[in-house]
C-alpha cells in the first residue's frame, strides 16, 4: 500500500521535471542555453501565488474545470505503475483511465467554449476533431496489450509481461507500442500535432483551449497537462516494455525498478525533443493521415495476437 | 535616351488627355505634366494600358495658402523605362471632389482613402470609401495634412462606429485577432470571415501606430528630417533615410561622391541582409522547425553585431546625412566586413540546406498562400512577394540608384507566388546581397564620403524610389523653407497588406501567421 502510494506521488513530483528536460534538450539542440529544468516548478510557483482573472461572460463550467481536470488526472496516475507492478488496481482498469482523460479533455473543450473567445471555440473544434482519431487508436492499442496479457489492468499487464521475460515478446507488442507512440505525441500537444512553443493563437490546438485561464487557475491546467505526459510516458515504459520493473516488495528490486523507470522516461523525454527539433508542424488537415496509420498500427496489433497466437 | 521614349509617350497621349493638359517638361528620367483633375482618369487609365504603367504614388498637397486649391499628385512608372511619369492636377477653388481612380486602375485604392482622411478630398466613385488611417474616434471635419491643423493639435476623441466587411452564410463566424497580439509584434487587427477552418475573407485593419510622420517632416529641418525618416519602419532604416537624402539631394543638384554612394550600397545590402535572415528564420518558426529557425536568428544576431561593429548600431541609424554618409569606411571595416561575409556565406548554405531538404518544411510552404501574377500586377504588389509571383521588377535595376548602376546583379524571380516561392526568392536574394557587397566594396574609389548639400530652392518636387528588404518605398518631397513642405511617404508594405488579403484566401486558418510571415511586412511604415 505505502509503494503504490510512493509511486502516485513519484508520478506527480516529477512531471514538471519532464517537461523541464524537454524543454532544456530541445535548447541545446537550437544551441540555445534554455531555463534550468527546474523552471516549471517555478512556473508553476510563480503562478499558484496570482489571482485568477475570470471572464464576465464565463459560468461555473469555467471555474470547475482546471479542478475536474487535476482530479480526472490525479485519479489516473493512481492507476499506473511506475517502479512496482501494482497499482491502486481495484479503483479500475485501463478503461477508466482512458476514460479520465477523456473527461479531462471534454470538460476543456467545454470550458474554451463557455468564455466566448474565438480562440477557445477554434481549440476546441480542432481537439475534438483529432481526438475522434486519437482515442479508438489509444484504447486499440491498450487492448493490444491487454489480449496479450490477458487482462485488462495496467499493473497485472505489467506484472504478467515483465515476469514472463521475453516469452510475451510478440510483433503485437511493437506496434501496439508504436501505435500508442504517436497517440502520446498527439493526446499531448505535441510535435507534429501542436506547437508546445508557439505564441501563435491562430494555429494553436491545446493552448488555444487555456488562453482564458490566468493564474491558479491556469497553474492547475498546467499541472494537469505535465502530469497526462508522465502518464503517457509511464505507461509508454511500463506497460509496453515494463522489464526492470519490481514485481514484489523487495527493497533493492524496487529501487531498480524507480531508477530504470527514470531512466526509461528520459530516454523518451528526450526522443520527444529530437522529434520536436527535426520536423516542422504539419498542417492540420493532414493530422488525420499520420494518425490513421496509428489506428492501422494498433489494429495491426489486435489481428496479429490472432493470426500469430501468443502462448 | 529615355528623354527621347518620355517625348514618345507625350506624343502617343491620347487627345481627350492631351486637350487637358496645360503644361508638360521633360528633366532627366521625368516627365512632368500639369493636368486638369478629368484628365486623370484617362491619363492613369492609358499609361496602365498602353505602358503597362504601375502607380508609384497618389497624394495630395495643401496649396490654398498659394494658389488656393488643393492639388492632386499622381507618379507612374512606364512598363521597363527608368522614368517616372509625374501628373499634377490642380483642383478648382474650393473644390473637393475629383473622380476616382479605383475603378480604372486598381492600387489606386488605398491611396485615395488616404487623401479622403489626411485632406479631406473625396474620390467620386470609389467603391469603399471607408476611412482607412484614421479611426472611428477622430472627429469629422479635422484633416491632419491640411495646412490649417496645427502640428501637436490634440482633437477630442468621439464615439463612432468602424464597419467591417460582412460575410454571411451558414456557418460563416468572424474571428478577430489583434489589435494587441500574443507575441512581441505591432499592431494591427485582422478580421477573419471563416466557414470551419478555410478562410473566406480576411480584412486588415491598420492605423495603430500612426505617428503622423508626414505632417511631423513638414516642420522638421532637413538635416533631422534624416533622423525622422529613419524611424518610419525601424528595421528599414537605411532604405528610408537613404530615399529622403535623395530626394533632398536631388532638389538642391547635389552631386553625392562615389565613394558615398558605394558606402550607401554597402549599408543598403548589410540591411536587406539582416532583415532577409530574420525573414527566413520568421518562416522555419512558423512551421515549427526550431532548430532551422535558430541557426537563422543566429545568422540574423551576427549580421547586426558586424552592423554595430561598423556604425555603432545594430539597426544601422545614423548611417546617411545629407550629402553623402557620416563616417568613411576604413580599410579594417572593409575587412571585417569581408570575413564576416565569409563566415556568413558557409553558415548561410548549410541553412539552406537543411531548410529545403527537409521534407515536413516544404510541405507545409508549397501551395500555401498563392498569390496569383495576375493578382500581384494589378495590385502593384513590389519587392520579394512580387518577384515570388514572377513579376520581375526590382527598383535597384529599373531604377538604378547610389552605386547600383555600375554592379552586377540578378533579381532572382520564382513563379509559384506560394509561401515557398517568397522563401526562395529571399534566400537568392540573400545571395545577391553578399556579391553586391563585395564589389561595393572591391569597386569603391577613394575620395570624399560627403557633399556640400547648398541651398534647397523652394517650390520644386522631387520623388526618389529606393528598394527596401521589403520593395519599392517612394519619398516624394516638395520643398518648402528649410524643410518639406510636403512630404509625401509610401513603404512597400502599403502596396502588400492588400495582396496579403487576397494570398490567405482559401488557406485554413492556422495557415494565416506562416502567410503573413512569409509577407512580413511593416506596420508603422504602413500607418505612418
Amino acid at each position: 500500500m505505502i509503494l503504490e502510494l510512493v509511486q502516485f506521488l513519484l508520478i506527480l513530483a516529477i512531471a514538471p521535471l519532464v517537461t523541464g528536460v524537454i524543454r532544456k534538450a530541445k535548447a541545446l539542440m537550437q544551441s540555445r542555453r534554455g531555463p534550468s529544468v527546474l523552471q516549471p516548478y517555478r512556473d508553476l510557483g510563480k503562478l499558484l501565488s496570482k489571482g485568477s482573472v475570470v471572464s464576465n461572460d464565463a459560468s461555473w463550467l469555467f471555474t470547475i474545470t482546471p479542478y475536474v481536470c487535476i482530479a480526472a488526472v490525479t485519479v489516473a496516475a493512481l492507476l499506473v505503475p511506475v517502479m512496482y507492478a501494482g497499482t491502486f488496481g481495484f479503483l479500475g482498469d485501463l478503461i477508466v483511465l482512458i476514460y479520465l482523460l477523456a473527461m479531462m479533455r471534454f470538460f476543456m473543450a467545454l470550458a474554451a467554449l463557455d468564455t466566448g473567445s474565438a480562440f477557445g471555440g477554434m481549440g476546441s473544434s480542432r481537439e475534438m476533431y483529432i481526438s475522434s482519431i486519437v482515442e479508438p487508436t489509444m484504447l486499440l492499442s491498450i487492448f493490444a496489450m491487454a489480449l496479450v496479457a490477458g487482462t485488462t489492468s495496467l499493473a497485472s499487464i505489467s506484472q504478467n509481461i515483465a515476469s514472463s521475460g521475453l516469452d510475451l515478446v510478440s510483433p503485437a507488442l511493437f506496434l501496439a507500442a508504436a501505435a500508442f507512440f504517436i497517440a502520446t505525441l498527439a493526446e499531448n500537444a505535441r510535435l507534429p500535432f501542436d506547437n508546445p512553443s508557439t505564441h501563435l493563437e491562430l494555429t494553436m490546438i491545446h493552448e488555444a483551449m487555456l488562453l482564458e485561464y490566468s493564474g491558479k487557475q491556469l497553474a492547475l491546467m498546467e499541472m494537469a497537462s505535465m502530469t497526462k505526459l508522465v502518464i503517457f510516458l509511464a505507461i509508454l515504459s511500463n506497460v509496453f516494455f515494463p522489464w526492470g520493473i519490481a514485481t514484489g516488495a523487495e527493497p533493492l528490486a524496487v529501487l531498480v525498478g524507480a531508477l530504470l523507470f527514470l531512466a526509461k522516461i528520459t530516454l523518451l523525454a528526450l526522443v520527444i525533443a529530437m522529434i520536436e527539433s527535426s520536423i516542422s508542424k504539419m498542417r492540420l488537415f493532414r493530422l488525420p493521415n499520420l494518425l490513421t496509420v496509428a489506428f492501422m498500427l494498433a489494429l495491426l496489433a489486435v489481428v496479429s495476437y490472432y493470426i500469430l497466437g501468443v502462448a | 535616351m529615355s528623354g527621347e521614349g518620355l517625348r514618345s509617350i507625350v506624343r502617343q497621349l491620347p487627345s481627350e488627355v492631351m486637350v487637358r493638359i496645360d503644361r508638360h517638361e521633360i528633366e532627366g528620367r521625368d516627365l512632368r505634366l500639369v493636368i486638369r483633375p478629368d484628365g486623370l482618369v484617362p491619363l492613369a487609365g492609358h499609361l496602365r494600358k498602353e505602358l503597362g504603367a504601375r502607380l508609384v504614388t497618389l497624394h495630395a498637397t495643401d496649396d490654398r495658402a498659394l494658389e488656393g486649391c488643393f492639388k492632386l499628385h499622381l507618379v507612374m512608372a512606364p512598363q521597363g523605362m527608368d522614368a517616372l511619369v509625374s501628373a499634377t492636377a490642380p483642383l478648382g477653388l474650393g473644390e473637393w471632389r475629383y473622380e476616382s481612380l479605383t475603378p480604372t486602375i486598381n492600387d489606386a485604392d488605398w491611396y485615395e482613402r488616404e487623401i479622403q482622411d489626411m485632406f479631406g478630398l473625396v474620390a467620386i466613385g470609389h467603391p469603399d470609401p471607408r476611412p482607412l488611417v484614421l479611426h472611428e474616434d477622430w472627429p469629422e471635419g479635422k484633416y491632419p495634412l491640411r495646412k490649417d491643423f496645427l502640428t501637436g493639435e490634440r482633437p477630442p476623441r468621439v464615439k463612432g462606429e468602424y464597419h467591417f466587411t460582412k460575410v454571411e452564410g451558414e456557418g460563416v463566424y468572424e474571428i478577430p485577432v489583434g489589435p494587441v497580439h500574443a507575441g512581441v509584434i505591432e499592431p494591427g487587427h485582422f478580421r477573419f470571415s471563416v466557414a470551419g477552418e478555410p478562410i473566406i475573407n480576411l480584412e486588415v485593419r491598420l492605423g495603430y501606430v500612426h505617428r503622423g510622420v508626414e505632417k511631423l517632416s513638414e516642420s522638421t529641418p532637413y538635416p533631422k528630417g534624416v533622423h525622422l525618416a529613419e524611424r518610419i519602419s525601424g528595421d528599414n532604416s537605411v532604405a528610408h533615410s537613404t530615399a529622403y537624402c535623395q530626394a533632398v539631394e536631388a532638389l538642391a543638384s547635389c552631386q553625392v561622391p562615389e565613394r558615398a554612394e558605394h558606402i550607401r550600397v554597402v549599408m543598403l545590402e548589410l540591411e536587406r541582409l539582416y532583415n532577409l535572415f530574420g525573414d527566413i528564420a520568421g518562416i522555419a518558426l512558423d512551421t515549427a522547425l526550431s532548430v532551422a529557425a535558430a541557426c537563422g536568428y543566429l545568422l540574423r544576431e551576427k549580421a547586426m553585431n558586424l552592423n554595430e561593429c561598423l556604425t555603432g548600431s545594430r539597426l544601422l541609424r545614423s548611417v546617411n546625412v545629407l550629402g553623402g554618409v557620416r563616417k568613411d569606411l576604413t580599410p579594417n571595416d572593409r575587412e571585417k566586413v569581408l570575413a564576416t561575409m565569409v563566415k556568413l556565406k558557409l553558415e548561410f548554405d548549410d541553412l539552406v540546406t537543411l531548410m529545403l531538404s527537409s521534407p515536413s518544411m516544404m510541405d507545409r510552404v508549397e501551395t500555401t498562400g498563392r498569390l496569383t501574377r495576375e493578382m500581384a500586377v494589378d495590385l502593384n504588389v513590389v519587392g520579394p512577394a512580387a518577384r515570388a509571383s514572377g513579376v520581375d521588377r526590382d527598383v535597384r535595376r529599373d531604377h538604378p540608384y547610389a552605386a547600383y548602376g555600375n554592379l552586377n546583379f540578378l533579381v532572382p524571380t520564382q513563379s509559384g507566388g506560394d509561401v515557398a516561392a517568397r522563401m526562395r526568392v529571399k534566400m537568392d536574394e540573400v545571395r545577391e546581397s553578399f556579391s553586391l557587397i563585395d564589389q561595393a566594396l572591391d569597386g569603391m574609389p577613394a575620395g570624399p564620403v560627403r557633399a556640400k548639400l547648398g541651398s534647397v530652392p523652394q517650390g520644386h518636387a522631387a520623388c526618389s524610389l529606393v528598394e527596401s528588404p521589403r520593395g519599392e518605398i517612394v519619398h516624394w518631397i516638395m520643398a518648402g523653407r528649410g524643410a518639406p513642405a510636403r512630404h509625401k511617404v509610401r513603404d512597400a508594405s502599403f502596396c502588400n497588406w492588400l495582396a496579403m488579403e487576397q494570398a490567405v484566401l482559401g488557406n485554413i486558418v492556422p495557415d494565416f501567421p506562416l502567410i503573413n510571415k512569409s509577407f512580413n511586412l511593416s506596420y508603422a511604415g504602413n500607418d505612418l
